[in-house]
């Protein structure tokens, strides 16, 4: 219950963000921009897809990886709360407006109800990578990978390396997308692949328990 | 022995053989509930050091950190630490208010939202910020950003309040405001421990001052004791090769501390070294001339 409450603490923080930053307007740009591609030919499983990982990250950079955010950490936790329940509560204040955009998108686009999770689940995996990944290096780390799971993300990786010269960094591309949260995987999960399903799980598990690491050792950081 | 609102024993920090700046070396101090201690020193002395292993954010490689008798470590007793660090940031984008319900929520075990209302309430009480609940904490100046740095750190009852360069930076007027909100929590049994670049902060305050030259207490005592001495200032006509014995160069001459002499005994002594003396007067002693003397004296 303890736990619940001091992550409840930090979801209900998200409202504010909201409608006080650009995190809103770039939701619905989001969103409106993903329904456009879509009556242009879009798939609509990529657009679900795409909804719920690249609102993820835009969550990420605006409710965590704002530099005063990540030193107002060293303040919360000179209070009764743990690293582990700060990043649980992060993370779910990241999930909640993307999983939302993930509905909303399926929706508009008339995918069927199992497109539609399998972007709610994308959005668990990359938001808590992407919230690990801006509380390490910053919001600068989330344009990044933005653009990587709105470019690369839906590729496959052996569409990346099976060429005659693949180079290091399509290699390095490829690599990403094999092990790392990537939406050509989560497709699958409309299909109820369970693998695939245990990668988003395992995915969310890991970036929540680094992300909570990272906050821990805000604890000692001098400003 | 008497229960301690707060004690450092022996506390070191930074890895054995690797020393560096704001470590801490062999520091042992103790606060007693409702004591005010100031801490000051140059930067670099390590008053930060000192104030994060009190508040439980650092681990000392040596010695222990105790709040009423726990290991600082213990949940029970970080719930008794408050602790405001130097630039304290508060999640941006939120009002005032939105801040204090968010750590407030963190302390309410129990009754909900209006137990954490009553304890924003406190906050607002002890701190002075109810006008400015409804702002920004981005449009907070830097009188209102030390009062919520207060009132964050003092939400759920603490007994010890841990203060970084809070009364610094600060105009006279919220200078003496905020001093007068930290007397009365003190005066309501929480022991405070504050530390300040500008010793000048304390003197209306602390009780007790601790001076911190490269991470070691050389200099503690109560403020009448240290700050009894009187200084003799001698204003040059052209600035002194060399200070006489006991004197140290100010900006306009010398000045030495009249402990155990006369100021007519200083005055020969500075004719003796042919001193082109304009002028002098005695004055009473600062923590300023405390921490210099300290200084010099290394």
């Amino acid at each position: 219950m303890r736990f619940l409450r001091r992550v409840s603490a930090e979801v209900v923080l998200v409202s504010p963000r909201l409608t006080r930053t650009r995190l809103g307007p770039s939701l619905l740009l989001l969103g409106a921009g993903l329904v456009w591609l879509r009556s242009r030919g879009l798939d609509p499983l990529t657009a679900v897809l795409e909804a719920g990982a690249l609102a993820a990250v835009l969550g990420a950079g605006w409710l965590a990886g704002n530099a005063r955010d990540r030193a107002a950490l060293a303040t919360a936790l000179t209070h009764p709360t743990t690293p582990l329940a700060i990043a649980t509560g992060r993370w779910s204040a990241i999930v909640l407006p993307a999983v939302l955009l993930a509905i909303a998108c399926a929706v508009a686009s008339g995918a069927p109800a199992t497109a539609a999770a399998a972007g709610m689940v994308a959005a668990c995996a990359v938001a808590a990578v992407a919230l690990a990944t801006v509380l390490l290096l910053g919001n600068s780390a989330a344009v990044a990978f933005f653009l990587l799971i709105a470019v690369a993300g839906a590729i496959a990786p052996e569409q990346l390396v099976a060429l005659t010269n693949p180079g290091i960094v399509r290699l390095a591309a490829a690599s990403i997308l094999e092990l790392g949260p990537a939406l050509w995987r989560y497709r699958d999960i409309a299909t109820g692949d369970l693998l695939s399903f245990g990668h988003a799980l395992a995915w969310t598990g890991l970036g929540i328990l680094f992300a909570s690491g990272i906050v821990e050792r805000q604890r000692a950081s001098v400003l | 022995m008497p229960d301690y609102a707060l004690a450092l024993c022996n506390v070191t920090s930074g890895a054995a053989g690797a020393p560096r700046r704001s470590a801490l070396r062999d520091v042992s101090l103790a606060l007693l509930p409702g004591e005010i201690a100031g801490l000051v020193g140059s930067a670099g002395a390590g008053k930060s050091t000192l104030l994060q292993i009190a508040a439980g954010c650092l681990l000392p490689s040596r010695g222990e950190a105790r709040v009423y008798g726990m290991r600082v470590t213990d949940p029970a007793a970080r719930r008794l630490v408050g602790y405001a660090r130097d630039g304290t940031a508060f999640p941006p984008a939120l009002t005032v208010r939105e801040v204090l319900t968010y750590y407030a929520r963190l302390h309410a075990e129990r009754g909900g939202e209006p137990a954490a209302r009553r304890l924003v309430r406190e906050a607002f009480d002890v701190s002075g910020l109810g006008p400015a609940a409804e702002l920004f904490v981005s449009a907070l100046g830097r009188a209102d950003q030390q009062r919520l740095a207060v009132a964050q750190a003092t939400l759920g009852q603490r007994r010890v309040l841990l203060l970084d360069e809070t009364l610094s930076a600060l105009d006279a007027v919220a200078r003496r405001d905020l001093r007068g909100r930290i007397a009365a929590l003190a005066a309501d049994g929480v022991a405070v421990l504050i530390a300040a670049r500008e010793p000048a902060a304390l003197e209306c305050l602390a009780a007790r001052v601790l001076v911190l030259r490269e991470g070691r207490i050389v200099r503690a005592g109560p403020l009448p004791a240290l700050l009894g001495e009187r200084v003799l200032e001698v204003i040059l006509d052209a600035p002194p090769r060399e200070a006489p014995p006991g004197f140290r160069v100010t900006e306009t001459g010398i000045e030495a501390p009249l402990t155990g002499r006369t100021v007519e005994a200083a005055l020969a002594l500075c004719r003796a070294h042919r001193l082109p003396v304009r002028a002098s007067r005695v004055r009473v002693k600062s923590l300023d001339d405390v921490v210099l003397e300290t200084h010099d004296a290394h």
